[in-house]
């Protein structure tokens, strides 16, 4: 028998959604997977057991945090169990598990809780928590081990140097850096990061599942791609360049996973263009000045800090206020500010 | 004002870093080192003293609208007379503090202490409020060192002490490597850095105020108890 | 607004309190800097003389030797060890100062004999380890055209302070072109 109500009235919320935080997170989780069993298979299973301690050290930071302070209790929105996939994807192999211990206090309690936990942070928790142990333990977090792939080519050595050091440096790549194993992950790099392909499979998902939205990956990655072709490098043809430059580095899973967080990018439409084209040019200026090679993970974070204002500049117009009335205000405004001070000064 | 008092908000309440939160500068710039932090704390020390004294002493010769400037006048004396005699006898301190011994100068500890204290108060008074006050700048300069360094590098008392030969060595002219504590790849060094000054400092500010808030309400709760009984003896004899 | 004001002799009593309590200051720091001057004048001698004797030992006078100031721009003064070879005084910019630092170059194949750090103010435990043994005595022996090794080369870069390491190194290179620019 069919139902004849057309209208269900209720208070709000009017629509209703199995979408809830959890399961957002639980999305971000599933399209985390491809890139790290990529890890797991050309770093071994050390990876696992960094991972393990990572989301461990995370989900026990929030819990116990959060109980200290006699706050709500926020370990079942899965948002820690995401830090610690994240914080796993940005480091390299050759992190100890008490680097990770430390890596996820500074993320959850340090980044994320002081400033009132999820949703309130204004810097990403994985990139600040990697950002720490980089500036800590520079020697560790500047190692790379030679991925499973290339063990057989390089082997009078326990670490290698990555595409983007060969960039840095303006040297022509070894033979087994090339479009093909930059793309599907033969090369060293972070735990999560190597592979591109099992990246961009990953951000298909989140994308499909509509947990990302295009616009600051796409302004980000853009950026990067337009001015590596304009500037070009030293040593490289131009679109080779762009290429390495592209597929190297955390640049790929920075711009999937990690600028698209809620809480620390903008909520306007126009202001997510230019958060992304800002991480793109920030990285490129990094990696061509800085004395890292790398600059994604320092991009994102000083974006992170100017989410606000971005967000403040790109505020669109009211409902019914057109351009020349806010013109018409803000020289109002003006006008009074300066009757104000001439009115101080007399 | 007695003088267990003055030494209880030197150290404590009054503590100028951890309370009045003055001469933050020089306290997240030069804890790098144990040997650094006492020199400075010892520095600052005996020019808050004598600066104290002086301001004290000329209280009531030094007119109201430029105080300022006198005791600017005062301060960078004595801070420039510190500055000569560390380079002369104590060069390796000179070297390792730098900058940061003419900086004494503008440390709100000393113009912050003349403006609040000495300027009302007389010259014994003065004199206990610069060693007290110094001494709690002291306390602190010397915990964010010993934090700092044993985090950041693994070492305890490095400037100061050495093990040699299975003996403690202590020497009083920055010479000694310090004791290592565990080794040095596992110490987090942007707690050396001035990000990590800025780090300890906030955690030793939330760890004073939690500390002073806490006895607070535990007084607070004393005071209202006792005044519960009281009203219940009232009661009681009524 | 005449409230605030003064009388001109007020201003003028100001003028003289202020005045007497600098001139006191000022004489009491006269004095201080009269004793002090020579100890600390020694002090730096010694300092330099023991950083000459650390890059290149040699038992006679240093002998000064004059060179082209405006086309070497960081060194401050080149020294010459009789037939052992020259001592090269530079002052350059680091990571957060000024470093001044004495190179040794031997006279027959320009090469470093060792570095010193007389005066700088990096960061203590970071670039402040361009002063201990453990880097300085990796300059041993170098010739010009020197690297630190996170650029490629042979000179160490200290972890976490490779901008100090590595003006260090382009300063020993420096040194080396000036010794050469001699002649």
């Amino acid at each position: 028998m069919e139902e004849k109500r057309l209208f269900t009235v209720s208070s709000n919320p009017l629509v209703r959604t199995d979408r809830d935080t959890t399961r957002i997170m639980l999305d971000v989780i599933i399209a985390l997977v491809p890139a790290l069993a990529v890890g797991v298979y050309q770093f071994g299973v050390k990876v696992l057991l960094l991972l393990a301690v990572s989301v461990f050290s995370c989900v026990f930071f929030e819990w116990g945090y959060r109980k200290l302070m006699k706050k709500s209790r926020s370990v079942g929105d899965l948002s820690a169990v995401v830090t610690g996939f994240l914080l796993t994807c940005v480091l390299p192999s050759d992190a100890t598990w008490w680097m990770c211990v430390i890596g996820a206090f500074f993320a959850i309690v340090v980044v994320k809780q002081l400033y009132g936990g999820i949703g309130k942070n204004f810097l990403n928790p994985a990139l600040a928590g990697r950002a720490f142990l980089t500036a800590a333990y520079a020697a560790f977090m500047t190692s790379w081990a030679i991925p499973t792939t290339l063990g057989a080519t390089v082997v009078d050595a326990s670490t290698m140097a990555t595409p983007l050091s060969y960039l840095k440096a303006g040297t022509a790549m070894p033979e087994y850096f090339n479009y093909g194993s930059l793309f599907l992950g033969g090369i060293p790099g972070s735990m999560g990061e190597v592979s591109s392909l099992a990246i961009l499979v990953g951000a298909a998902y989140l994308l499909w599942r509509k947990v990302i939205t295009w616009r600051i990956p796409t302004a980000f990655i853009g950026t990067v791609a337009v001015l590596c072709l304009i500037f070009g490098g030293e040593g490289y043809g131009r679109l080779d360049w762009t290429v390495y430059n592209l597929l190297s580095g955390g640049l790929l899973l920075g711009a999937f996973f990690m600028a698209t967080d809620y809480s620390t990018s903008p909520v306007t439409l126009k202001g997510q263009l230019i958060f992304g084209a800002g991480c793109g040019a920030l990285t490129v200026l990094i990696r061509y000045f800085g004395s890292y090679p790398e600059g994604v993970s320092y991009a994102i974070l000083i974006m992170n800090c100017c989410a606000w204002a971005v967000d403040r500049v790109t505020r669109p117009r009211q409902f019914g206020v057109s351009a020349e009335d806010v013109k018409a205000a803000k020289s109002a405004k003006k006008e009074a500010k300066k009757k104000a001070k001439e009115a101080a000064s007399a | 004002m007695n003088l267990k008092q003055q030494f209880k908000e030197g150290l404590i309440t009054n503590n100028p870093v951890l309370v009045q939160r003055i001469g933050m500068c020089s306290t997240m710039a030069i804890t790098t080192s144990l040997f650094n932090g006492i020199g400075m704390g010892l520095s600052v020390l005996i020019i808050l003293t004598c600066c104290n004294v002086a301001i004290s002493a000329l209280r009531k010769a030094i007119p109201n609208d430029i105080r300022l400037a006198i005791f600017v006048v005062v301060i960078a004396g004595f801070v420039t007379i510190v500055d000569l005699l560390l380079q002369a006898f104590i060069p390796a301190l000179s070297a390792s503090l730098g900058v940061f011994i003419p900086l004494i100068v503008v440390n709100c500890i000393i113009i912050g202490r003349a403006e609040a204290f000495c300027q009302h108060e007389p010259i014994g008074p003065s004199f206990f409020d610069g060693i007290f006050q110094g001494f709690g700048y002291t306390v602190v300069l010397v915990l964010m060192c010993l934090i700092r360094e044993l985090l950041g590098s693994g070492t305890f008392g490095t400037g100061i002490f050495e093990i040699v030969d299975g003996a403690l060595r202590v020497s009083f002219d920055g010479s000694a490597a310090g004791i290592r504590i565990f080794p040095e790849q596992f110490g987090a060094t942007i707690l050396i850095m001035p990000f990590g000054g800025f780090l300890t400092l906030a955690s030793l500010l939330a760890a004073m105020q939690y500390a002073l808030r806490k006895s607070a309400e535990k007084k607070e709760a004393a005071e209202r108890a006792a005044k519960v009984e009281v009203v219940k003896e009232a009661a009681n004899n009524a | 607004m005449t409230a605030t004001k003064k009388a001109p002799n007020q201003i003028i009593r100001l003028a003289l309190i202020l005045f007497v309590v600098s001139a006191i200051t000022s004489g009491v720091l006269g004095l201080v800097n009269y004793f002090t001057k020579d100890i600390i004048a020694e002090r730096e001698r010694e300092k330099t003389a023991a950083a000459y004797q650390a890059v290149l030992p040699y038992d006679g006078e240093y002998e000064t030797v004059a060179f082209d100031e405006d086309a070497w721009e960081t060194v401050n003064a080149i020294s010459r060890a009789g037939d052992e070879g020259w001592v090269v005084e530079l002052t350059f910019s680091g990571a957060q100062s000024s470093i001044t630092a004495a190179f040794g170059v031997s006279a027959p194949d320009y090469s470093i004999t060792g570095a010193s750090v007389i005066d700088h103010a990096e960061t203590s435990g970071l670039g402040a380890k361009i002063t201990e043994p453990e880097f300085t005595d990796s300059f041993i022996g170098q010739t010009e055209g020197m690297a630190v090794t996170k650029d490629g080369g042979t000179v160490d870069s200290i972890t976490a302070a490779t901008i100090s390491s590595r003006a260090m190194a382009n300063a020993a290179n420096t040194a080396i072109a000036a010794v050469k620019a001699l002649g």
